[in-house]
C-alpha cells in the first residue's frame, strides 16, 4: 500500500486524558495525516473510545495536547464527522434511512433552515457510496447491523469531512458490509480525509490501515502496522494474553 | 349523530370550550411526538405535578387571573431544574424527578387544603374546567400553539438529531443542554396552557396518548406528527360532544376533560387491538415472498 504523505490532520502531543482525577489514557503521541487511515487497537477498556472522544473534543485533555486541523478539537467539529456504533441507536426510532443520512448535512444547513435540494442530492450520493441507495425509504431500524453501520458512514460522508472518526464500525458486521465500509472509507481518504477507526480486528488494522495506535490505558505504539503490531508490543499491551500464530498473524486469548 | 357533534357548539360557552379543546388537542398531539421520541413521559408527568403549587398560589393571590402566571413561573422553574438535573448525569435522574414531583405536589395540596372550598378547588386544579374557559385562556393556548409550531418547525431537525443520536449531536458540536432546555420549556408551556381546561393531571394523557397511538399506526415521522395532531383535535371534539350529550340527553354528568382523555385512550385501545388482530391474521397466512423480520 502506498504511503500518503498529507499534512498533519490530527496531532497528539503527549496527551493525557482524564475523567475527574483518574487518568483514562496517558501520553498518546503521534500524528494522523490527511489521506491516512489510522486504527486504534487494544483490549476492551483500553481507552479507544476515550481517545475518539478526545478527537471530538468531548473529554478533557489534562496534559499535553490534541490538535485537530490546527485547532482545538472542539473548534474543529464542523470539519470532523463521527460514526457511532450502530447498535447504540434505538432501532424502534421512527426515522427513515434517508432522514438519517440527511442529518450529516445539518451543520452545513445551519439553524432554522430546512434541507434544500443540494442537501438531498449530497445525502443520496453518500448513501450510494455505501451501496444502500435502494434502502433510502426504509426505516433505519429494519436494516441489518452492518447496513445500519453503512448508513451512519453515509451520514458522515454527506458532511464532507476533513477528518472522519469511527467507533468500532466493524463489530458484528458481515463480510459484505465490511467491504462496503472499507471501500467508502478509502474513497474518503483518496479525497484527502484523515480517518481514525477503533477496532478489535488486528488483521484488518494490519492489512487495511496506514498506521496503528496500540493502547491499553497508555500508548504502546503509534506508527506503521508492521512496526507496531509485533508480538512483543502486542503481548505487552494485551498483558500476556496475546499468542503468536505464524509469522504475522496473532490470536488473542481474552482473560 | 351529526346533530350531537355540531349542534351544542352554537352556545357561546360551548363554542369557547370547543375552540380551546381542539387547539389543545392539536398542540398536545404535536408536542407529544417530541415527548414520545425523547421518551420524556415521566419528565412531562413531573412537570405537570410541579406546576400544581404554582396554580394554587396564583389562585390564592389573585383568583382565576393568577392561575396561568402562577403555573408559568413554576413550569419554567421546573423545566430549568430538570434540564440541569439531566445535564449533570451524576444523580439518578428518575429518583430526583420523583422526589421533586412529590415534594412540589405536596406543597400544592397543603396550600389548597387551607382553603375553605378545598375539594372543589382541588378538583378544578387537578382536572380543569373546560366549560368555563374565557377568551383569555383561548388566547394563551393560541399563543403557545403558535410558539410550539415555530419551535418544532424552526428547530425540528436539531431536536430530531438530539433525540435519535445524542452522542452524534454532541460530536457535531450541538449543545445538548440548550436543546433540552428548549424542549422542556415547550412541554412546560403546554402544561401551563392546558391547566385551565384539563387540569394538571390530565394533560399528560393528552400529550402522550395521541402520539403513542400515531406511533402504532406509522413508522414515518411526518405521518406520526400529522396523525397525532389530528387525533388530538378529534379526541377533544368527540370527548366534549360525548360529555355534553351525556349530561344533557341522559342526565349523566361526565367531566369534560376526563371524557376527552377517555376518548383518546379508547382510540389507543382500538388501534392496539386492531394491530394484534392483524398480526394474528398475518401469522396465520404469511403473504408470499415476504421475509419475516
Amino acid at each position: 500500500m502506498s504511503k500518503p504523505t498529507g499534512s498533519p490532520a490530527i496531532v497528539f502531543d503527549h496527551a493525557t486524558i482524564a475523567y475527574g482525577r483518574t487518568a483514562a489514557l496517558e501520553r498518546v503521541h503521534g500524528t494522523v495525516r490527511a489521506g491516512e487511515i489510522v486504527a486504534l487497537v487494544g483490549p476492551n477498556g483500553a481507552g479507544k473510545s476515550t481517545l475518539i472522544k478526545a478527537v471530538l473534543g468531548l473529554v478533557p485533555v489534562v496534559s499535553g495536547s490534541v490538535t485537530v486541523l490546527d485547532r482545538r478539537p472542539a473548534e474543529a467539529r464542523r470539519q470532523v464527522a463521527y460514526v457511532p456504533q450502530a447498535d447504540t441507536l434505538d432501532p424502534d426510532f421512527p426515522i427513515s434511512v434517508a432522514q438519517v443520512v440527511l442529518m450529516g448535512r445539518y451543520r452545513r444547513i445551519g439553524w432554522l433552515r430546512p434541507p434544500g435540494r443540494a442537501d438531498r442530492d449530497a445525502a443520496a450520493a453518500a448513501l450510494a457510496a455505501v451501496g444502500l441507495e435502494h434502502r433510502a425509504a426504509d426505516r433505519f431500524g429494519l436494516l441489518s447491523g452492518g447496513q445500519r453501520q453503512r448508513v451512519l458512514l453515509a451520514r458522515a460522508i454527506a458532511a464532507q469531512p476533513a477528518v472522519l472518526v469511527l467507533d468500532e464500525p466493524f463489530n458484528g458486521v458481515d463480510a459484505v458490509s465490511q467491504e462496503a465500509l472499507l471501500g467508502a472509507i478509502r474513497d474518503l481518504t483518496a479525497r484527502g480525509a484523515a480517518v481514525v477507526v477503533s477496532t478489535h480486528d488486528l488483521g484488518l488494522a494490519q492489512v487495511s490501515c496506514d498506521g496503528v495506535c496500540l493502547l491499553n490505558r497508555r500508548q504502546f505504539g503509534f506508527g506503521p502496522p508492521d512496526a507496531v503490531l509485533t508480538p512483543d508490543t502486542l503481548r505487552a499491551a494485551y498483558g500476556g494474553a496475546a499468542l503468536e500464530l505464524g509469522d504475522r498473524g496473532l490470536i488473542l486469548a481474552h482473560s | 349523530m351529526i346533530e350531537t357533534l355540531f349542534a351544542p357548539f352554537s352556545r357561546p360557552y360551548l363554542a369557547r370550550a370547543l375552540i380551546e379543546a381542539v387547539l389543545l388537542g392539536a398542540l398536545c398531539g404535536a408536542v407529544g411526538v417530541y415527548v414520545l421520541l425523547r421518551r420524556l413521559a415521566f419528565l412531562t408527568d413531573a412537570i405537570t405535578h410541579t406546576v400544581f403549587p404554582g396554580v394554587v398560589v396564583g389562585f390564592l393571590v389573585s383568583g382565576r387571573a393568577g392561575i396561568v402566571p402562577g403555573a408559568l413561573v413554576c413550569a419554567v422553574v421546573a423545566a430549568g431544574l430538570f434540564t440541569a438535573i439531566a445535564a449533570t448525569r451524576r444523580v439518578n435522574e428518575d429518583a430526583a424527578l420523583a422526589v421533586l414531583l412529590t415534594a412540589f405536589f405536596g406543597i400544592g395540596v397543603v396550600l389548597v387544603s387551607r382553603e375553605r372550598s378545598y375539594t372543589a378547588d382541588l378538583t378544578a386544579f387537578l382536572f380543569g374546567h373546560i366549560l368555563t374557559v374565557d377568551s383569555t385562556d383561548i388566547m394563551v393556548t393560541g399563543a403557545v400553539t403558535v410558539l410550539a409550531f415555530v419551535v418544532l418547525v424552526g428547530l425540528g431537525k436539531e431536536l430530531l438529531l438530539r433525540a435519535f443520536d445524542p452522542e452524534g449531536a454532541r460530536a457535531a458540536g450541538y449543545r445538548i443542554a440548550a436543546l433540552d432546555l428548549v424542549g422542556n420549556m415547550l412541554i412546560a408551556l403546554v402544561v401551563v396552557a392546558a391547566v385551565q381546561a384539563v387540569g394538571t393531571v390530565l394533560v399528560i394523557a393528552m400529550l402522550v396518548v395521541p402520539a403513542a397511538t400515531a406511533r402504532l399506526l406509522s413508522d414515518r415521522l411526518g405521518v406520526i406528527l400529522a396523525v397525532a395532531t389530528g387525533l388530538g383535535m378529534l379526541g377533544a371534539w368527540l370527548g366534549l360532544s360525548v360529555s355534553f350529550e351525556a349530561s344533557r340527553g341522559h342526565g349523566v354528568r361526565l367531566a369534560a376533560g376526563a371524557t376527552i382523555v377517555l376518548v383518546l385512550v379508547a382510540c389507543y385501545a382500538v388501534v392496539t387491538l386492531g394491530q394484534s388482530v392483524r398480526r394474528a391474521l398475518t401469522r396465520l397466512s404469511p403473504p408470499p415472498g415476504q421475509v419475516p423480520r
